[in-house]
């Protein structure tokens, strides 16, 4: 297949194209069980296979894939006339930043392959969870296991030849109660790095076990608690819900495409612009970000990108200010044109694809934000006169512009003088993004951080829901306003 | 083709007969092509024809699925994957009820809503929509981003429970186009829900842009101070707060897992306004409609609200299994709401922005980002986008940066909704998440309520 991939670039390149590659997936496949108060309501499995080829001609892409592999003249053919005919309204012809050539294989690492746990075994495994969380309080109970492999091969035009196999493993644990007032909380567990590798090994029970007492324990405490009260506050957050403020305010406002307007017509844009590279004081001091795809086992680490770029760890916020940007190959080039000097210095390795029917676009890999020198949790608590812990995601909304938020957590805790008081139900917070993170006054040292796994991140058109991570620490953030 | 599909199928449905399998086979077929554009450029160009089968086993109330991306001449592969869903059923953990395993009573083909003409728009065709919808609007500062999607959709199904089969196909088109300010960053939109190519019109959306753009450009803005507004509603937002009534709201399955604001209790009462009534119609084509579903339940209009009263849940048929209700016909891909027209005669933008006031007026065409803060009370948030308006009570026009709306479904449709528009329309929610399955709403063009918070007032666009 390699073979007639590489004649079939260059019978594209022959015919005019500046750059093709493609995509070829030999399988892809992934299998998912859940199981609802005892019932295992899904247990499905899948496997496809096929091929998604990228044609770039007179400064535009054409796309097009298919699982039919019987015909790639037609297939590599299709790609090239839907460039043809987008190259008929280009304003900004495409050009990639550069890259080596690159002959390499990665496979992420996996001790026990979990296509060849037997189905029996997982299902023994969430019957136990459920039990387990199958005690007084508990309306629903719910658990799931997600587990994905894909092998893929990419060829392009410019020599480079990249095989890779990665295995994604995903868990959540979930609860709900209903409290005197007919409404219902939830409280959930979701599995986050605890090894460096990442296949059935990840399904620790003794770590499942501990996270079911847990949830179970905190979602009763939820179901007597008073509601969160409105007002302002200094609010901690926990990993558990740390991962989706910095997804939601740091990461999708960070994708060049958004910024250049490449998402305009569904997902959003960005407040950040070109001119903010370098100067914008995103944060407090206490603030620094990246986007680290080089850590091993993580969904947001991958090896190569679908441009055929390595996995890179750049700094995105810098004590503060703004100096980086998610990016692909082409986006680094454009925006570097478009404010006139030399923003980028070359593609960030984060153009991904989901499937192989779909077109690479720049996502977040593993978009962390660093330990910071401020202690431990209980010494934020304890530095804390008035505030509220917050933990577990309910319901997130973002502007189109990633300009403002409003989230719901599962759970939070208020803070008195240094002193963690009640619990409290319905918490909610919400900011504007730029004020927030400069009201952040306390990092969490190692000990508070955390890797978290995101399996759901949706994005473009046609839509692409794909995996990635964030390692964060416990933050505070001064002067919030909660409870609307 | 429909006959090549469906004698695969009973080809398939007498493979699991002869290994004495119990099995529901459906067959999904999409035809897909979608032209994207950015800073005034095809930004993507792409299409993807792809065959999904899904074989689901029952092994007495065990059960389990097994789905594969596949090709008509991989019988073989299908009858592969036939074997593993029995596999899997065999090892599955058994269901504490038994679920339902379709047996068509007969043989069911619906092929009105497919027009081949709109299935195969052309590259050029697409390229020509965009030309004419934005031609002259376009500036150095004011870019076209959109979508253009088209294509063929095909279910069937069959079981071994019988040898009928069932056969939908289906084309439809989804058009977005948005002029955006790319230094001011604000964005108007225009939207279109083709079930047939004649359905399609870029002179309405040409004139719907044009005139928000004109609004835009001559008007003032400005940052709403936080408070109540009597605000309108466009018909995306209601399309938008509707799909999470389905969800959170009449659902029998969210419901009975404590994910639904209203209660059996409320079967009868009245919990909207009186103006306010819906009815999943299966008999309005512009909703790629199921007439059967896939349980083989004929579907007939099924009222939902009428004049504010709860008339009943909608049950899935596994959750009518589970928790021993009565199936409703909606174990379909999706169902066909229509919201009753209302009384004020309002059929346009411009009608809207000329009607007299005797207050100011928020029009909100577009929310962004929704989601469910409190299911059991009902409760969204979500940012006003895509061209919001000020209608001064003075007659004039304002433009409002974007503001957040935390609501109740209750206030919404319940006492402060004031007025919907006579006029309605076909409001296009396809999702291009997983297969293709055009979707759409019937609801006013315009949605009135009283005295509703806005929670968040943008400082700039």
């Amino acid at each position: 297949m390699q073979r007639e991939i590489k004649q079939q670039i260059e019978r594209l390149q022959a015919a005019g194209a500046t750059y093709v590659d493609a995509r070829w997936y030999p399988f892809e496949e992934a299998n998912f069980l859940m199981m609802w108060n005892g019932n295992l309501k899904n247990t499905t499995s899948t496997r496809e296979s096929g091929m998604g080829v990228r044609v770039l001609y007179k400064g535009a892409w054409g796309f097009s894939a298919s699982s039919d592999l019987s015909s790639l003249n037609a297939l590599f053919d299709k790609a090239f006339d839907n460039a043809r005919i987008a190259a008929e309204r280009v304003t900004f012809p495409i050009r990639l930043a550069e890259k080596d050539a690159i002959q390499a294989a990665f496979e992420s690492p996996c001790k026990i392959n979990p296509f060849e746990v037997p189905l029996a075994e997982k299902v023994a495994f969430l019957k136990e969870m459920d039990e387990k969380m199958n005690q007084a309080g508990v309306f629903q109970r719910r658990g799931d296991l997600t587990f994905m492999r894909k092998k893929i091969v990419f060829i392009d035009s410019e020599g480079s030849e990249i095989e890779k196999l990665i295995t994604e493993v995903f868990a959540t644990l979930e609860v709900s109660g209903v409290d005197e007032q007919g409404v219902t909380h939830e409280r959930k567990f979701r599995l986050n790095k605890t090894a460096d590798t990442r296949g059935w090994e990840s399904i620790d029970r003794r770590i499942f076990s501990e996270n079911a007492e847990r949830i179970v324990k905190e979602m009763n405490e939820v179901l007597k608690a008073e509601p969160c009260p409105k007002e302002d506050r200094s609010v901690i957050l926990l990993p558990g819900i740390m991962f989706l403020q910095t997804h939601e305010t740091i990461g999708h406002a960070l994708e060049l495409d958004r910024i250049l307007g490449y998402e305009l017509a569904f997902a959003g844009g960005s407040f950040v612009t070109l001119d903010d590279f370098g100067s914008l004081r995103y944060g407090s001091e206490k603030l620094t970000a990246r986007a680290d795809a080089t850590l091993p086992n993580t969904p947001g680490s991958f090896g190569f990108d679908d441009d055929g770029v390595p996995a890179q760890n750049n700094v995105l916020i810098d004590k503060g200010i703004l100096v980086g940007a998610i990016t692909g190959r082409q986006m680094v080039e454009e925006a570097n044109a478009k404010a006139r000097k030399q923003i980028f210095q070359g593609s960030g390795g984060t153009n991904r694809a989901n499937a192989f029917y779909r077109v690479p676009i720049e996502r977040m890999t593993n978009i962390n934000i660093d330990p910071g020198s401020d202690g431990t949790l209980e010494d934020i608590i304890k530095n804390t006169e008035k505030g509220i812990i917050m933990d577990g995601d309910r319901s997130w909304s973002i502007g189109s512009n990633r300009e403002q938020f409003h989230f719901a957590t599962e759970i939070a805790w208020l803070v008195e003088d240094g002193q963690v008081k009640q619990v409290v139900k319905n918490p909610t917070y919400k900011g504007a993004t730029v004020k927030f993170w400069n009201s952040l006054s306390a990092v969490g040292d190692q000990s508070t951080w955390q890797m978290q796994y995101v399996d759901n991140c949706g994005k473009g058109q046609p839509n692409q829901i794909m995996q990635l991570g964030h390692g964060v620490p416990v933050c505070r953030f001064d002067q919030v306003r909660i409870g609307e | 083709m429909k006959e090549k599909i469906l004698n695969i199928l009973r080809d398939l449905r007498s493979y699991a007969l002869k290994k004495g399998y119990e099995v529901t086979i459906f067959y999904h077929e999409e035809d897909s092509y979608l032209m994207r554009f950015a800073n005034s450029a095809i930004s993507l160009n792409t299409n993807e024809h792809l065959i999904r089968l899904e074989i689901t086993a029952y092994v007495g109330n065990r059960r389990a699925s097994y789905e594969l991306i596949t090709n008509l001449d991989k019988v073989d592969e299908m009858k592969q994957g036939i074997d593993v869903a029995a596999e899997m059923a065999q090892h599955a953990q058994p269901l504490n009820y038994q679920p339902t395993i379709p047996a068509l009573t007969e043989s069911f083909a619906d092929e009105s809503s497919f027009d081949p003409a709109l299935a195969q728009i052309s590259n050029e065709e697409r390229l020509a929509f965009f030309n004419h919808a934005v031609a002259g609007l376009e500036t150095e500062d004011i870019k076209l981003s959109g979508v253009f999607t088209n294509g063929a959709n095909t279910i069937a199904q069959i079981t071994t429970r019988s040898a009928h089969t069932q056969y939908f196909k289906t084309s439809d088109a989804q058009v977005t186009a948005v002029l955006a300010h790319s230094k001011l960053k604000w964005e108007v939109q225009s939207e279109q829900s083709a079930q047939e190519k004649s359905d399609l019109d870029p002179d309405l959306a040409h004139a719907e842009l044009a005139f928000l753009l004109a609004k835009y450009q001559q008007s003032n803005s400005l940052q709403l101070p936080l408070g109540s507004y009597k605000i309108v509603f466009g018909a995306a937002a209601t399309a938008d707060m509707l799909n999470i009534m389905n969800w959170i709201g009449f659902s029998g399955g969210s419901l009975k897992r404590g994910f639904s604001f209203l209660n059996e209790a409320q079967v009868g009462q009245r919990v909207f306004s009186e103006k306010f009534s819906m009815v999943d119609d299966p008999s309005r084509r512009e909703t790629f409609p199921f007439q059967y579903d896939l349980a083989g339940i004929e579907r007939k209009p099924f009222k939902i609200f009428e004049n504010g009263v709860f008339k009943g849940f909608t049950w899935y048929q596994d959750d009518a299994d589970e928790f021993g209700a009565t199936p409703t016909g909606h174990n379909v891909m999706h169902k066909s709401l229509v919201v009753g027209a209302g009384s004020q005669a309002v059929n346009s933008l411009e009608e809207l922005v000329a009607l007299p006031r005797t207050e100011d007026i928020l029009y909100i065409p577009f929310l962004h980002y929704m989601n469910i803060v409190n299911p059991s009370k009902g409760i969204f948030t979500a940012s006003s986008r895509f061209g919001a308006l000020l209608l001064k009570k003075d007659g004039s026009v304002e433009v409002p940066f974007n503001v957040r709306v935390t609501q109740s479904l209750f206030d919404i449709f319940g006492d402060k909704l004031e007025w919907l528009s006579s006029a309605t329309v076909a409001y296009n929610t396809s999702s291009s998440y997983g297969a293709r399955n055009p979707t759409a709403l019937i609801v006013p063009m315009f949605t009135c309520v009283n005295n509703l918070e806005i929670s968040h007032s943008n400082t700039s666009y």
